[in-house]
């Protein structure tokens, strides 16, 4: 029992490290693993080191972030909806982080890009964004508390709306700029340096380790309701703050990389599939295979048609979407 | 050894009332047992006993104190309930189950300690699931899985334990399995239990004290042999019953029955089909 998780969370790390290696050495610019592993100890030529630390490195990190947290967004999600399809997508929270970036992109125009800052302002509109949505679909679901199904039912209707909000916004646009917000939206980690690393660094290093605190009322919060209540769960104030801290996780990650499906939904299966059902390990587990699905997923987006990049958004659905259909068909 | 009653408690949803002003006190270290037709708000009292529905007047009190005004973990230390069919997470195994009862006794994300894990022993052996505990709560048969949500009540370790329905869905064995464990609970340790059964017969043999309802309201309550009689039922269930005493339980038993047809079709214009609330 003990020694099981250790050796899960083992070899997830040791996979995260390898796919990390080999995207690093791989790319546009040729590097054999050989001189990777030069540049890596401080020996490489300048050129090595800025493709490989400045350019490189920091996407490998990011990619790692953001799977970590919309991972951990779509467990929680699907913890108190006690629905196993819920992730950030399918309950609009990305279409209405996707909604506030559109609007950014329109309102400035193509000259956002000039903008100082707007490595930060952007993933600020995505966090005010995603929190719109959450708090639209959690009103408009409350009605003397909230059910499951209701969040659910609603969160799909607040999605197809931001959606139809969204086409009607980018049918406005110039042809530039929609050709940004579609990229955008389908899920690409864009604007890869540092800066956006430690802009959503801190998010994810202090939400995630706040809901593994939370992991015993994640646990209580699946065996329905009344039973929940029955054990002493405040239910609707843990409801909120659970709801809160995912969509915190959501809006972070979606500011970085896009409006990226599949992942908060396939990650948390696998994870369950792997550890069970306890939060204590199912949470941490299902961040380490966001990340090692995006990393991968990454990968394959800026070599498949190098030297053109396919959004990475695009590589995760064919990943899972094929698993989302194999769910649909295995729930009863 | 805590205590539960109800004052002038009147129960609905959205504008039907359910339950009027009910005045009830669950009688202390006993097996209590609530029995009515379908729809007579039988499983909403228990509900509301046990602080998930809240009620629109009126209050339950334990020791002294609303219910619904105290901290929701603190109730949980005094009264564990355990709703009707409820479901398990798939995956989840039996002693994991059983460890989540121990919720109102920790704080944080604190792991279980060394007493957490005696107690869920305990709990697994007294339903006789200790054989089980590493099984998954997807592979049993329905009466185990019973024993287990009745484990998982256990590991809360509180006085007063309330069911609905614990015995739906299974087979006779099986009914009376369960019903055995939470006498031999009761007797050995005092639990106070008020239970919600549909078969009068199992309602009468485990019951010290009997509530019957109907259309929310008490029509009789005591012993089983004051409610389980020929008048009582007729006015509660409108059934035709012969009831004799049990030569091996001593208890009364309900031996055969016929609908009363007329005041049957009037029942049922004066009670909406509501299922089982």
């Amino acid at each position: 029992m003990k020694r099981k998780p250790i050796i899960v969370f083992s070899i997830l790390v040791v996979f995260i490290v390898l796919v990390l290696l080999i995207s690093l050495q791989s790319g546009t610019f040729q590097m054999t693993p050989a001189e990777a592993f030069k540049t890596i100890i401080g020996q490489g030529s300048d050129q090595q080191e800025l493709v490989l630390f400045e350019f490189r490195l920091p996407r490998m990190v990011l990619a790692i972030l953001i799977g970590a947290g919309l991972a951990v967004s779509g467990a929680i999600l699907q913890s108190i909806s006690r629905n196993d399809l819920a992730d950030p997508g399918i309950l609009g929270i990305n279409a209405g982080a996707g909604f506030a970036v559109v609007l950014f992109i329109y309102l400035f125009q193509g000259s956002y890009q000039n903008l100082g800052g707007s490595v930060y302002i952007l993933p600020m509109f995505a966090f005010l964004g995603a929190l719109t949505a959450a708090a639209l679909i959690y009103s408009l679901a409350y009605k003397k508390g909230i059910t499951p199904v209701r969040l659910v039912l609603v969160g799909i209707g607040i999605n197809a709306g931001f959606s139809a909000l969204l086409i009607i916004m980018q049918l406005r646009m110039s042809p530039n700029d929609f050709m940004q917000a579609t990229v955008w939206l389908s899920g690409n980690i864009w604007g890869a340096n540092w800066s956006s690393v430690l802009a959503i660094l801190p998010w994810i290093a202090i939400l995630i380790p706040l809901v593994i605190r939370q992991a015993n009322t994640l646990n209580v919060m699946r065996i329905g309701d009344e039973s929940a209540v029955g054990v002493g769960i405040s239910l609707e104030r843990s409801r909120l703050l659970l709801l809160f801290l995912a969509v915190a996780l959501a809006g972070a990650s979606v500011a970085a990389g896009g409006a990226i499906a599949f992942l908060g939904l396939v990650a948390p299966h696998i994870a369950r599939r792997i550890v069970g059902p306890r939060h204590q390990l199912m949470i941490p587990t299902a961040a380490l295979i966001g990340s090692l699905i995006l990393l991968f997923a990454d990968y394959i987006a800026r070599n498949m048609l190098a030297p053109s990049e396919i959004p990475v958004g695009i590589v995760v659905a064919i990943i899972g979407a094929p698993y989302f259909l194999y769910l649909l068909i295995k729930t009863p | 050894m805590t205590e539960i009653e109800t004052k002038e408690l009147s129960i609905g949803y959205e504008k039907r009332k359910i339950v009027e002003e009910l005045n009830l006190k669950i009688p202390k270290g006993q097996i209590t047992t609530m029995i009515g037709p379908n729809g007579c708000g039988k499983s909403t009292i228990l509900k509301t006993l046990a602080r998930i529905m809240k009620p629109k007047s009126g209050s339950v009190y334990l020791d002294g104190k609303i219910i619904h005004k105290e901290s929701t973990k603190q109730v949980a230390k005094k009264l564990a309930v355990l709703p009707q069919s409820p479901e398990a997470p798939s995956g989840l195994k039996v002693k994991e189950l059983v460890a989540y009862g121990r919720y109102p006794h920790q704080t944080g994300a604190r792991s279980l300690t060394k007493a957490d894990q005696d107690i869920i022993e305990r709990s697994l052996k007294q339903t006789g699931m200790d054989a089980f505990k590493d099984r998954d709560i997807d592979a049993l048969s329905g009466g185990q899985r019973q024993r287990v949500w009745i484990a998982m009540a256990l590991a809360q370790e509180t006085d007063i334990l309330l069911l609905d329905e614990p015995t739906t869905y299974l087979d006779l064995a099986h009914q009376l399995e369960v019903l055995e464990v939470l006498k031999k609970l009761n007797e050995e340790e005092g639990r106070t239990i008020v239970m919600v059964i549909h078969d009068l017969n199992h309602a009468a043999r485990f019951a010290d004290y009997m509530v019957a309802l109907k259309a929310g309201k008490i029509v009789q309550e005591g012993a089983p042999e004051q409610v389980i009689c020929s008048t009582v039922l007729k006015d509660v269930f409108a059934i035709d019953a012969d009831v004799v005493t049990d030569p091996r339980t001593k208890k009364p038993v309900c031996l055969s029955y016929d609908l009363m047809i007329p005041e049957r079709a009037e029942e049922e214009e004066l009670i909406p089909a509501g299922g089982a609330r």
